[in-house]
C-alpha cells in the first residue's frame, strides 16, 4: 500500500495490489477527501471492460453466426446479381462479357417482358384475392362452435404444408383430361359433354392455376386470420347485439376492424409470395399455353436455361425486386396513412 | 459466515435519452441496516434496486459495497441475493434445486447440497415441498422458496423487490411480520423496493423516499412521520393522509398565527422563526391532530364518516375546506352534525408554497 | 351467437366438415389413387372407391425407381439444414432478445427485408458460387443454399418467441451465480424448448418441401432429393405412370403426416404467433 497516498473508501477506490504503486492521474481526486468520481464518468477498471460492454461483446459474438451467414449466402449473392445484371453470360460455360445497361434496355423493349408482368399480376391479383376471401370465411368458420373442432382446424392447413411438388401431381391428375376426376365428375353429371382442357387451353389455364395457388396458400390466411378472432373479446359482439346489429353488420362494424391489421400483413406478405411463385405454375403449366401463363419468374427461369442468357436472367430477376420493393414501399405508405387517420 | 456490508451510493445516475430514472442518488447504508426504498412507480426504486444487483448499468455515478466500487462485477461477482415481485422460479426444477442452484454455480461440492438446502427449507418450513414443482405451490409457498434461494448462499447484500405485493393482505401482513424477524436474525444489509408505507414504516430502520428518480428524504421511520422533508413524503407517509391546505403564515410582535380563510390559529414560538407577514405557506395537519373541542375551537361540520372499527375517519368541512381527522369509535357523530374542531399546534406541519420544503 | 339451439352445433358441423372434405379431397383422392389397381385407373366409366386395395404401387416404387436414393438425399439434406439452422438461429435469436448493442434493431430488421427477397435474384449467384467453391451438384450445396431462406424466418421465429418469456428468470440466474451463457443453457434454454421444437419443425418441412433450388443447382440423381427426383421420375417416363406418381407423393409427404398425428400442436402455434407478426 503506497504510504505516502491513503485514498479514503468514498473516492471509489480498490483495494487492487496491482494499482496500488501506481497513481492513477486519470482518477485521483484534484484534492484528497473529494470524490475521485465526478459527475459524468464512469470508472473502468483498468484491466477490462465495463460491465454493460462486457455484455455487449458476448451479444455481438452470439449474432456473429447468423449475420457471417447473411452475409455470405444472402447479401454477396444480391450484389453479385447486380453485377450480372450487366453483363451477358452463356450459361454452359458461364463465360461472358460487360453489356451494362443493355440488357436493362433489352428487358424492357421486349413485349415478352411487359406480358409476363401483366400475367403476373393477373395471377397474383386472382389468386390473392380468392386466398384472402375464402381464408377469411373458413377463418369465420372455424371459429364457431362444432364437433371435432380441432381436428378441423388441423387438417385445413394440409395443403399449405405439402409440398408444392405433391399439390401439383395430384391437381394435374385431377385435371388429366381422359382420366382426371374432374372431366369425369363433369361428364357424368351432365354439366358439359366434352371434358375440358383444364391447363392446355386459356382462359382455362389461367383459372386452374389462380385456383389451385389460392387452394394451396389459404391456409395461412386461415391461421392468422383465426389466431386473430380467438382474442376478440366476446364483449364487443354482445354490446353490438345490444345495440340491435344483425350479423353482417356485427362483422362489418366489430369483426372487420379488428382484422384490420392482420388483414394489412396477411395481403403484404401473400402478394409478394405469390408474385414470385415458380414452383406451382411452372409444374402447372410450364408457362403454357404458349407463354400464356409465363409469370416473370417463369421468364427468368427461361432466360436463364432455355435461353442460355444467365446475365439477362439476372437483369430479369434484379426487375422482378425493383417491381416488388415499389409495391412494398407503396403499400406500407397508403396503409400507415391509413392507419393514421383511423 | 459471510459479514454485513454497507453499501455507498454516489452520484448514481440512470438515464434514458432525455428521460432521467434516478438523479444524481447519494445514499449510504450502514452494514445491517434494512432499508426501504419508497416511492410511487416511476420514482427510480426499482432501477435502483436493479442497479444495485448488476442487472442494469448506471449512466454515471458509483456504487460500493463496503469498500469496493461494483460498478463493473457481474452480478454472479457481487455476493448480492435477489428476491423478485413474481419470485422468478426456475419453473423446470423442483423446489429442492431452486433452492439448490445458487450453491451449485458456486461449486458448492454435491454432498453438502441436501445438508444446506435441508437447513434453510426447515426454516422457512418448506420441507414438505422440495420434490414439488413451483406451480404447484401457493403464492405464499413460492414466495418462501424465493426466499431460500437468496438465503441459502449466506450473502453479503439481499435486496428485495416488492416480494409482498403478490400476495393477499393477511398473508402479507404475516410475511411482514417473519421478514423483520428474518433480519433480526441474520443481520445483513437488506434494501427492500416498495411503493407500500406502511411495508416500509414497520420493517425498515431507515426509509429512502423517491419521487421522479429524486431522493426525497432518507431518514429513520419515525423521523419522516413527524418531520417530513416536503409536502410529498408529508403526504405519501401515513393513512389517512395528511390534510394539506394553501394558508398564510403571519408574525406580529413575535407571536406567529396560521390562517386559513377565517380561520387563524396561533402558533407556539417555536414553529415561527423570523418569518414576516403574509408568507404563503402550505399547512399541514395530521388526522390525529385534529380534536373535537368542548367549547372552544373552530366551528365545522362532520361530511363524511368512514368507521373502521376501533376509530372513525371523518372528514370534517371547516369553511369549505376539508380536513381529515381521526375520531375514536366511542364518539358519536352524525353527518350534517356541527362541531367545534381544534388542533395541536405543536404539531402542525409547515411547507413553503412554492418549494414544497419543511419550514423550521 | 344468436338464438342458439339444440340444431346449431350439428348443423355448423355439418357444413365445416363438408368443406373440410372438399379441401382436403385432392389429398384423399390421392391416397386412394395410389392403392387402386392400375386396371381401375382407367377404366370408364371410372370408379370411386377402389375395389380392392394394392400396394403393388409402392412396392414398385421402392424396388423399381431411385425413390429411397432420392428419400435418403432428403433426410440428409432436410436433416443437415434443419440442425444447422436451429443451432445458428437459438444463438442469434438470444442476442436479439437479451442483450443490446449497436445496430441490433438494423439486424433485426435485416432479418426481416432478406426474408422477402425472391429466390429468383439470389439462385444463379449462389450457383456460380457453388461453381467456384466447387461444391456444385452436390447435398452440401443445397444445405447452403436453403439456408439463405431457412434461417431468416427461424430467426424470426424464434426471437418471437424467445422476447415473450419474462425476463427476470434469467436475471434470478444471473444472481443465484450464473454466468450469461450459464443463464442460457440452466434456464432460457428449457423454456425456449417448446418453440425450438415449433421451430425445428417447421424448418425442416419447409426443407422438405422445396423445389426451385434443388431444381436449379442440382442436376444428378446422386445428390437430388426428393421433389426434383420426383418430378423426374414424371418426366422421364414415357408413359407417365399415375398410379407410380400418386403412391411417390404420398410416400413423400410422409413427415407431414408424421408431424401433424403426432406433433401439430406445436406446428401450429409456432405459425401462429410468429407468423403474423410479418
Amino acid at each position: 500500500m503506497s504510504p505516502s497516498l491513503k485514498l479514503p473508501s468514498s473516492s471509489g477506490g480498490q483495494h487492487d495490489p496491482a494499482k496500488e504503486d501506481r497513481l492513477d492521474l486519470t482518477t485521483m481526486p484534484p484534492v484528497i477527501g473529494m470524490s475521485a468520481v465526478g459527475v459524468g464518468q464512469i470508472r473502468k477498471p483498468s484491466w477490462g471492460v465495463s460491465l454493460p460492454t462486457q455484455y455487449s461483446l458476448i451479444g455481438v459474438l452470439l449474432i456473429a453466426p447468423a449475420v457471417l451467414i447473411f452475409a455470405l449466402v444472402i447479401a454477396y449473392p444480391l450484389a453479385e446479381a447486380i453485377y450480372l445484371s450487366f453483363f451477358s453470360i452463356y450459361t454452359p460455360t458461364l463465360q461472358g462479357e460487360w453489356v451494362g445497361l443493355a440488357n436493362y434496355r433489352a428487358m424492357l423493349s421486349t413485349r415478352e417482358f411487359w406480358a409476363a408482368l401483366g400475367t403476373n399480376i393477373v395471377w397474383t391479383i386472382g389468386t390473392l384475392v380468392l386466398q384472402v376471401v375464402i381464408g377469411v370465411a373458413i377463418a369465420l368458420l372455424l371459429n364457431l362452435n362444432f364437433y371435432f373442432r380441432s381436428l378441423a382446424r388441423s387438417l385445413i392447413l394440409f395443403p399449405y404444408f405439402v409440398s408444392t411438388v405433391v399439390a401439383v401431381l395430384v391437381w394435374r391428375w385431377m385435371f388429366n383430361d381422359s382420366y382426371g376426376i374432374l372431366n369425369r365428375a363433369l361428364v357424368v353429371s351432365g354439366l358439359s359433354d366434352m371434358p375440358l382442357d383444364w391447363l392446355g387451353a386459356m382462359p382455362n389455364a389461367m383459372i386452374s392455376i389462380i385456383l389451385v395457388g389460392a387452394w394451396k396458400y389459404f391456409p395461412f390466411v386461415v391461421i392468422a386470420v383465426l389466431a386473430r378472432l380467438q382474442t376478440i373479446p366476446e364483449e364487443l359482439y354482445e354490446a353490438a347485439r345490444i345495440d340491435g346489429a344483425n350479423v353482417w353488420s356485427r362483422f362489418w362494424d366489430v369483426t372487420l376492424p379488428q382484422l384490420r391489421e392482420v388483414l394489412i400483413v396477411i395481403v403484404l406478405l401473400r402478394t409478394i409470395w405469390d408474385f414470385k411463385e415458380f414452383d406451382l405454375i411452372y409444374l402447372l403449366t410450364g408457362g403454357g399455353p404458349i407463354a400464356a401463363t409465363q409469370t416473370l419468374p417463369l421468364l427468368v427461369y427461361k432466360q436463364a436455361f432455355g435461353m442460355n442468357a444467365m446475365g439477362m436472367a439476372s437483369t430479369y430477376a434484379i426487375g422482378i425486386m425493383v417491381v416488388l420493393v415499389t409495391f412494398m414501399v407503396l403499400y406500407l405508405q397508403r396503409t400507415r396513412r391509413g392507419s393514421e387517420l383511423q | 459466515m459471510a459479514r454485513a456490508v454497507g453499501i455507498t451510493l454516489r452520484k448514481l445516475r440512470k438515464q434514458y435519452g432525455p428521460v432521467v430514472a434516478v438523479n444524481d442518488l447519494d445514499l449510504e447504508i450502514a452494514a445491517g441496516e434494512f432499508v426501504s426504498l419508497l416511492g410511487p412507480s416511476g420514482c427510480g426504486k426499482t432501477t435502483t434496486l436493479r442497479m444495485l444487483a448488476g442487472l442494469d448499468f448506471p449512466t454515471s455515478g458509483t456504487i460500493s459495497f463496503g469498500e469496493r466500487v461494483v460498478n463493473d462485477l457481474a452480478p454472479a461477482k457481487r455476493d448480492v441475493a435477489m428476491v423478485f415481485q413474481s419470485y422468478a422460479l426456475y419453473p423446470h426444477m423442483t423446489v429442492g434445486e431452486n433452492i439448490a442452484y445458487p450453491l451449485k454455480k458456486r461449486g458448492v461440492p454435491k454432498a453438502e447440497l441436501p445438508a444446506r438446502v435441508g437447513a434453510v427449507a426447515r426454516l422457512l418450513q418448506l420441507e414438505p415441498f422440495l420434490s414439488r414443482k413451483p406451480r404447484h405451490l401457493s403464492g405464499g409457498q413460492q414466495q418462501r422458496v424465493a426466499l431460500g434461494r437468496a438465503l441459502v448462499r449466506d450473502p453479503e447484500i439481499f435486496l428485495l423487490d416488492e416480494p409482498l405485493s403478490n400476495l393477499d393482505a393477511k398473508l402479507r401482513a404475516h410475511m411482514r411480520t417473519e421478514l423483520i424477524e428474518l433480519h433480526r436474525k441474520i443481520g445483513k444489509t437488506m434494501v427492500y423496493v416498495t411503493h407500500d408505507q406502511l411495508e416500509a414504516m414497520t420493517m425498515s430502520s431507515r426509509i429512502a423516499v423517491m419521487r421522479g428518480g429524486d431522493l426525497q428524504q432518507f431518514a429513520t421511520p419515525i423521523e419522516i412521520y413527524q418531520r417530513p422533508a416536503n409536502t410529498f413524503v408529508a403526504d405519501f407517509i401515513g393513512t389517512p393522509a395528511m390534510t394539506l391546505l394553501d394558508a398564510d403564515l403571519r408574525a406580529q410582535d413575535g407571536h406567529g398565527e396560521v390562517m386559513f380563510g377565517p380561520v387563524s390559529i396561533p402558533l407556539p414560538d417555536n414553529l415561527v422563526n423570523q418569518r414576516r407577514g403574509g408568507t404563503p405557506v402550505k399547512l399541514g395537519i395530521r388526522p390525529e391532530d385534529v380534536l373535537i373541542a368542548e367549547n372552544d375551537g373552530f366551528p365545522g361540520t362532520v361530511k363524511v364518516i368512514e368507521p373502521t372499527g376501533h376509530e372513525n375517519i371523518v372528514l370534517f368541512s371547516l369553511h369549505n375546506h376539508n380536513i381529515t381527522g381521526r375520531v375514536p369509535a366511542q364518539v358519536h357523530l352524525e353527518v350534517g352534525q356541527p362541531v367545534r374542531i381544534s388542533f395541536r399546534s405543536a404539531r402542525l406541519h409547515l411547507f413553503d408554497r412554492e418549494t414544497g420544503l419543511r419550514l423550521s | 351467437m344468436t338464438r342458439s339451439n339444440i340444431w346449431t352445433k350439428p348443423l355448423v358441423s355439418l357444413v365445416v366438415w363438408l368443406i373440410v372434405l372438399i379441401v382436403v379431397f385432392p389429398l384423399i383422392w390421392m391416397v386412394l389413387t395410389s392403392v387402386k389397381p392400375q386396371s381401375e385407373l382407367f377404366r370408364i366409366p371410372a370408379t370411386f372407391w377402389p375395389t380392392r386395395i394394392t400396394f403393388e404401387h409402392y412396392q414398385t416404387l421402392l424396388n423399381e425407381t431411385l425413390f429411397l436414393k432420392y428419400l435418403r438425399n432428403s433426410i440428409i439434406l432436410s436433416t443437415s439444414t434443419t440442425l444447422l439452422v436451429i443451432v445458428v438461429a437459438v444463438l442469434g435469436a438470444f442476442s436479439l432478445t437479451r442483450f443490446a448493442y449497436r445496430g441490433r434493431e438494423r439486424i433485426a430488421l435485416l432479418v426481416l427485408t432478406t426474408y422477402l427477397l425472391p429466390s429468383v435474384v439470389l439462385v444463379l449467384p449462389l450457383y456460380l458460387m457453388m461453381v467456384r467453391v466447387g461444391i456444385a451438384n452436390s447435398l452440401f450445396s443445397l444445405v447452403v443454399a436453403y439456408t439463405t431462406f431457412a434461417l431468416p424466418y427461424a430467426l424470426w421465429l424464434l426471437r418471437s418467441f424467445m422476447s415473450s418469456m419474462p425476463e427476470e428468470l434469467e436475471w434470478a440466474a444471473l444472481v443465484d451465480g450464473a454466468s450469461r451463457l450459464g443463464a442460457f443453457f440452466d434456464v432460457i434454454l428449457p423454456q425456449a424448448i417448446p418453440g425450438i421444437i415449433s421451430t425445428a419443425l417447421f424448418t425442416f418441412i419447409v426443407t422438405w418441401n422445396e423445389y426451385f433450388y434443388a431444381l436449379i443447382l442440382v442436376n444428378t440423381d446422386e445428390a437430388r432429393p426428393l421433389t426434383t427426383g420426383v418430378i423426374t421420375m414424371l418426366v422421364t417416363s414415357f408413359n407417365i405412370e399415375w398410379s407410380l406418381l400418386m403412391a411417390a407423393a404420398v410416400a413423400m409427404s410422409l413427415p407431414l403426416i408424421i408431424i401433424f398425428v403426432f406433433l401439430q400442436g406445436y406446428l401450429v402455434k409456432g405459425f401462429a404467433t410468429a407468423g403474423v407478426k410479418g
